[in-house]
């Protein structure tokens, strides 16, 4: 007969526990993401209203942060120029595991405004793997608090997954990089 | 001593803008630096060519980011002078109006960017507030938050709503009876005086030889040089109102001129509203259908005083549906890129971010 | 205040009793323009800053494509006596060479470069304005000048996103003039035959 105050449990395996602490881990990782502060683009206007008083960002667990190599989230706010882009990918490369992108406004879809433009790139998607698009030009404050909590639900959602098709596909972004920006050292007087 | 590279890269706390500086400095001290722009680079002036005359009004806007009105006054008063139109007498105090908004605007920003490089961010939050409440205003008259495109050639898009003078007269009450606390955060803090007394001096010769016009000038030559009191544009010639000058040239003075400049600015806005007509507010800069409008043959420089300098376009027309070429003079232009390179040596590096600054330099200007 | 004609008839009495002006324009009451050889600009330029236009406000270049020449623009300023001044001077395009007016304006030097980036112009006597300022590997024509397309360019290095529908609104075939006319003819059938 069967005792039902014990019944011995099966042994998990190494995936499954594997699969437990990052669930925990994803949980403290969505309730407190940390925000890389670069303004690259015109849409940086409307990040000083989010991370001050008038939305306060920190309600969601933001915070901004100084370097890249502790911080979770890296927002692209607005078009890249060629320029921008090569220490952007410099960037993106030296944060640390699991990196989130967020792209705001419409320049990162389609090129925006600046579609023929001989100095900005038209599609970000190429050249880094990016979660949420926040569309507009420029986006309301609300928006851009409304494409966090969308990433907040996508890692929730086991979703969020761009840094692990940068190692998946690592060849063909460097090929899009390469094609269109010549080549990704910057050159100036400081990085002979 | 060996020099050591350093630079205030772009991706910086304190750095206000997308541009960096290079520096080879000797412990603390610079040595030699200058200023690499070029990062927020868009080809405006190669695709301006490319649009017709009324299609320009989307992108004039997106030069200057945080003040995008004086863009479009400069732009339509360029175009103007060529045709020689007459804008209606309403449309002269409205396009007022927006100006001397988005100049309040542009201060609060630029006093709030003390919190980067001082590492104070109260200062911050109190003037993003107050420039949030003024962009809720802007949503009310133009419909968008940051890029208007309400100035247009030949008058204003359309008329203001009503119950706005209500609004805005609200704001202005609070913003004035709050301007002391301003002044005990930033400029009478004893924690912020010690970074901003005594440092970057601009003697007058190196302002005539620069070229920077604005707030530098006006406190190294202490004579009120603005061009809405010298080249009186869109009704300032019937307005009072005081320049305010300065005599000693610190980044203290400085910052003090700009609480000052709020102060006048809303007593402009004051007497707008008390002396405007009724009437029309646009009136059409050719016949027809608004694609096929040309403009006569002509070159034309038409100057507006920004909250950083002189902020003038270069329009040069050919007869045609397009424009020729458009050439625009940034505000921040000198201060940016020479006087970094030739003013910074000899002061130390926590100086070169305060510069960027208190001088109002707006790197998207520089790159266009 | 100044009295603003006086100050125009000033303008143009010193003007042309230093150098010989092809073409005077008065843009505006407070904005004068001329049009010199290119020879003269250097004199210009540095007697009009000792009579007190010591303030530069712009300078950069149009390209005429059809004449086959860039056009050189400075504009000045004086706050004592306020009148903008433009000096335009035309240049040949297929060796454009200007000497440089650093020993008059110091604050010329940044300007110059980009110029010199964006249409291709030399500028001997400023030391480096061969060396890039907004443009990094760069490997085409200056851009400014009117035979560089920008948007040939943009497709050809930068991919577009393709959609899977076509929102396009150009007509290749031309047919909306054919549905309008077809539109029109059956709408004054039904009103009875007139047209109105």
């Amino acid at each position: 007969m069967k005792s039902t105050k014990f019944t011995p449990v099966t042994k998990l395996s190494k995936e499954e526990v594997d699969r437990k602490w990052w669930e925990i881990g994803d949980f403290f990782r969505r309730n407190s993401l940390w925000m890389l502060m670069y303004c690259t683009g015109c849409c940086a206007i409307e990040l000083p209203p989010a991370m001050t008083s008038a939305y306060d960002m920190e309600r969601l667990g933001m915070g901004p942060m100084a370097t890249p190599r502790q911080a979770d989230i890296l927002l692209v706010s607005g078009y890249l120029s060629l320029k921008t882009l090569r220490r952007l990918i410099y960037t993106y490369e030296q944060m640390s595991e699991p990196r989130f992108v967020v792209a705001l406004g419409s320049c990162p879809i389609n090129g925006g405004i600046y579609h023929d433009s001989h100095a900005v790139i038209n599609q970000l998607d190429q050249y880094i793997p990016v979660d949420v698009y926040v569309a507009g030009c420029m986006p309301n404050t609300e928006s851009v608090m409304n494409g966090f909590v969308d990433l907040m639900i996508k890692i929730k959602n086991k979703t969020a997954v761009g840094w692990k098709n940068y190692h998946k596909n690592f060849e063909w972004y460097k090929e899009n990089q390469l094609n269109s920006l010549g080549e990704v050292v910057v050159h100036d007087e400081f990085h002979q | 001593m060996k020099q050591m590279k350093l630079f205030l890269g772009p991706q910086h706390p304190g750095m206000h803008g997308n541009a960096s500086v290079h520096m080879f400095v000797d412990g603390d001290i610079i040595k030699k630096s200058y200023l690499l722009p070029g990062m927020l680079h868009r080809g405006f002036e190669k695709q301006m060519e490319r649009k017709l005359w009324v299609q320009n009004i989307s992108l004039i806007p997106r030069v200057c980011v945080p003040e995008p009105d004086i863009n479009e006054m400069a732009f339509a008063q360029g175009v103007e002078k060529l045709l020689n139109l007459e804008v209606p007498e309403r449309a002269h105090w409205i396009r007022m109006i927006i100006l001397e908004m988005a100049r309040i605007s542009s201060h609060l920003m630029s006093y709030g960017g003390l919190g980067g490089p001082t590492g104070n961010y109260t200062i911050m939050y109190h003037a993003h507030a107050d420039r949030n409440s003024m962009l809720d205003i802007f949503e009310k008259i133009t419909g968008a938050r940051v890029y208007h495109q309400y100035i247009v050639i030949g008058g204003v898009r359309q008329d203001l709503p009503k119950g706005i003078e209500k609004d805005l007269h609200e704001f202005m009450d609070s913003l004035e009876s709050r301007i002391e606390e301003y002044r005990d955060l930033g400029v009478n803090n004893p924690s912020i005086i010690v970074r901003v007394k005594d440092t970057i001096m601009l003697p007058e010769e190196v302002v005539w030889e620069l070229g920077v016009t604005g707030i530098g000038m006006r406190s190294a030559v202490n004579k009120p040089y603005d061009l809405r009191k010298v080249l009186p544009y869109a009704r300032y010639d019937q307005v009072e109102f005081d320049v305010p000058v300065s005599d000693y040239s610190d980044a203290r003075s400085r910052l003090d001129i700009k609480l000052k400049e709020l102060i006048q600015s809303i007593r402009i806005i004051r007497q707008c509203f008390e002396k405007m007509p009724e009437g029309p507010v646009r009136v059409k800069p050719g016949r027809g259908q608004s694609m096929r409008w040309t403009v006569p043959k002509g070159y034309a420089y038409s100057p507006v005083e920004s909250s950083r300098g002189e902020f003038g376009y270069y329009v040069v027309s050919n007869g045609g549906t397009h424009p020729y070429r458009v050439g625009v003079r940034g505000a921040s232009y000198p201060q940016g890129l020479l006087g970094i390179e030739k003013y910074l040596p000899g002061t130390r590096i926590d100086d070169a971010a305060l510069w960027v600054d208190t001088m109002g330099v707006c790197s998207p200007e520089i790159d266009r | 205040m100044m009295n603003s004609t006086n100050n125009l008839d000033f303008v143009k009495e010193f003007v042309n009793s230093k150098v010989q002006v092809l073409k005077t324009e008065s843009v505006d009451k407070q904005q004068l323009a001329f049009e010199v050889n290119q020879n003269d600009v250097h004199l210009l330029l540095s007697s009009l800053k000792s009579a007190g236009w010591i303030q530069m406000s712009y300078l950069s270049a149009i390209d005429w494509i059809e004449e086959n020449k860039f056009e050189m623009v400075y504009v000045l300023f004086n706050w004592d006596k306020p009148v903008y001044i433009q000096v335009r001077a035309k240049i040949d395009r297929e060796n454009p060479v200007m000497d440089s007016i650093l020993p008059i304006f110091p604050g010329a030097k940044y300007y110059e470069r980009e110029v010199h980036e964006f249409f291709g112009i030399a500028f001997p006597g400023n030391p480096d304005y061969k060396k890039q300022l907004i443009l990094e590997g760069w490997d085409d024509i200056p851009p400014m000048r009117k035979d560089f397309d920008p948007k040939v360019y943009s497709d050809r290095k930068f991919p577009k996103r393709e959609y899977p529908q076509d929102f396009s609104v150009t007509d290749p075939k031309n047919n909306s003039k054919a549905k309008r006319e077809a539109r029109e003819v059956r709408a004054t059938s039904l009103r009875g035959g007139k047209k109105q």
